[in-house]
């Protein structure tokens, strides 16, 4: 007689009734874990939930923003709700929470992570894209203006500082590296998919 | 190079807000540092640092590039970079501290600007004004107040430290007793108090500006509201200035303060100065010569104070 190997479990219908008692759920994506803690270079599996980074969190009381629910998230595996949540772009990046973990996490690196992911599903606000625009055409995310030169030269400045303003054959350098991750042009069309 | 700080001469790497919104912190810095004995040469060539909340948000692969040209032009010049802002740390500090460490993250960054002819290759270090005024390595507190002229006797100026000079503190290196006390750190304060000036203490000191990650374009607002409460807190404690470290900080506090009562409805009318304006002005720069017409928020009434 040959005895059929079969996996470890309760009998069908018992498997079911315990299922929903289970941290299990359909949504669950174990390599959403694996790539945040890639990317992060951080350790978000070691939280344990206590709340520190909510309650250091200075976007919190002026919003649903909840850092420690995007650590669970990240725990759980729980892509879809953690990348669609606009939520997600209410970190400042101030760092406090990193400062007080206990667990030597940095959440805030979790939040880029994330971002970073969300980015590769076009989920972005156009802000952000805006700045990779600008810093496209002129290197600076926040580029000169004529009233601005007309300031610096009072003050005994060149009218445009020494950077790829004054020097634009730099700005070719730039435009390589950003073309090499194709980011100017997800930039361009996700704007225009946006504002047409 | 790790003591190339000992002759005193550094690339001055400048950013986007300093040197195109508020260029009197670009001319301060280089004329007050210079009375101190250190030289500020222009890193040509240099880009957005990359802002870390628009670039690390989108791809920290771009935003490690993009940090790393800018040190190789500074590696190019074999100088140290010394920089004004917060945020501009964050990207080249952090980058250049991340690089020297992994391997991994080196080899990727060298792949890309190998097709720019550029070779990242971690000889350089990186400064923050604030930390070599600091620091008896560089200058030192003593020194900058032997180079005051006209004391700021009588103004009460409270600092915002901002967040990515040196938060997270378990990252950072410098001075870790002293600058790396992240909850109530009080070495700024020690700056302030050697210009002459009486540093104050707020309520929630530490707190982010709001501007940061991105959140200033996502949700102004939000960032407002934030930046709204530290403003109360600075009232309550009736300062004549505050005084940051930071240009994307003081874009938030100064013209914020406009944008929070069209937005908000509140009125605050606080001076927001850069510690090196602050600097300027006591080593006996006038209010012109460091473009304080310029700011949002007129400096009128703390300027009285103390000329």
């Amino acid at each position: 007689m040959i005895i059929m190997a079969r996996t470890k479990g309760y009998p069908e219908a018992l498997e079911k009734k315990l299922r929903d008692q289970r941290y299990y759920r359909e949504d669950s994506n174990p390599d959403f874990t694996k790539n945040v803690k890639a990317i992060s270079r951080t350790i978000p599996h070691m939280c344990y939930q206590c709340g520190t980074c909510t309650g250091s969190c200075p976007s919190a009381p002026r919003s649903s923003y909840r850092i420690r629910h995007f650590m669970r998230r990240a725990v759980l595996g729980l892509e879809n709700e953690a990348l669609t949540d606009p939520d997600l772009w209410l970190c400042t990046t101030c760092y406090s929470c990193s400062d007080r973990c206990p667990r030597d996490i940095i959440p805030t690196d979790v939040i880029m992570a994330m971002r970073n992911l969300a980015f590769k599903r076009d989920i972005v606000p156009v802000n952000f894209l805006k700045t990779v625009q600008a810093i496209y055409s002129s290197g600076h995310g926040v580029p000169n203006n004529d009233v601005n030169r007309a300031a610096r030269e009072k003050l005994g400045l060149t009218r445009d500082p020494p950077t790829t303003h004054m020097y634009p054959e730099y700005i070719k350098g730039i435009q390589k590296i950003l073309d090499h991750y194709k980011l100017k042009a997800n930039a361009d069309r996700i704007v225009k998919e946006r504002e047409g | 190079m790790s003591e190339a700080g000992a002759n005193h001469k550094f690339a001055f790497y400048l950013g986007c807000i300093a040197p195109n919104r508020y260029p009197g912190v670009e001319s301060a810095s280089i004329k007050a540092m210079k009375k101190l004995g250190v030289e500020l040469v222009p890193l040509k060539g240099a880009s957005c640092c990359p802002a870390p909340g628009a670039f690390g948000s989108i791809d920290l692969k771009v935003f490690y590039a993009m940090a790393a040209r800018n040190l190789v032009l500074a590696e190019q010049m074999k100088m140290d970079i010394a920089l004004v802002c917060n945020g501009c740390y964050k990207s080249i500090w952090e980058v250049n501290h991340k690089l020297k460490h992994n391997k991994d993250l080196r080899d990727d960054v060298n792949e890309v600007l190998k097709e720019i002819d550029m070779e990242y290759k971690g000889t350089i270090n990186v400064y923050h004004t604030a930390e070599l005024l600091y620091n008896d390595k560089f200058i030192g507190v003593e020194k900058v107040r032997d180079s005051v002229t006209n004391p700021l006797t009588g103004a009460r100026i409270a600092v915002h430290y901002g967040c990515h000079l040196v938060k997270p503190h378990k990252d950072r290196e410098f001075e870790k007793e002293v600058m790396l006390n992240t909850e109530c750190p009080t070495w700024m304060e020690e700056l302030v108090a050697a210009l002459g000036a009486t540093p104050v203490e707020y309520r929630n000191k530490m707190q982010c500006c709001g501007a940061g990650g991105g959140v200033r374009g996502y949700d102004i607002v939000h960032a407002l509201d934030i930046t709204n409460e530290k403003l109360y807190n600075l009232e309550e404690v009736k300062v004549d200035a505050l005084t940051d470290i930071c240009p994307f900080c003081q874009l938030q506090f100064d013209r914020g303060q406009i944008e929070i009562q069209e937005k908000l409805g509140a009125r605050h009318s606080i001076p927001v100065l850069h510690f090196a304006e602050l600097l300027g002005l006591a080593q006996g720069m006038s209010p012109q010569e460091l473009g304080l017409d310029l700011h949002g928020i007129s400096c009128e009434p703390f300027l009285q104070k103390v000329l």
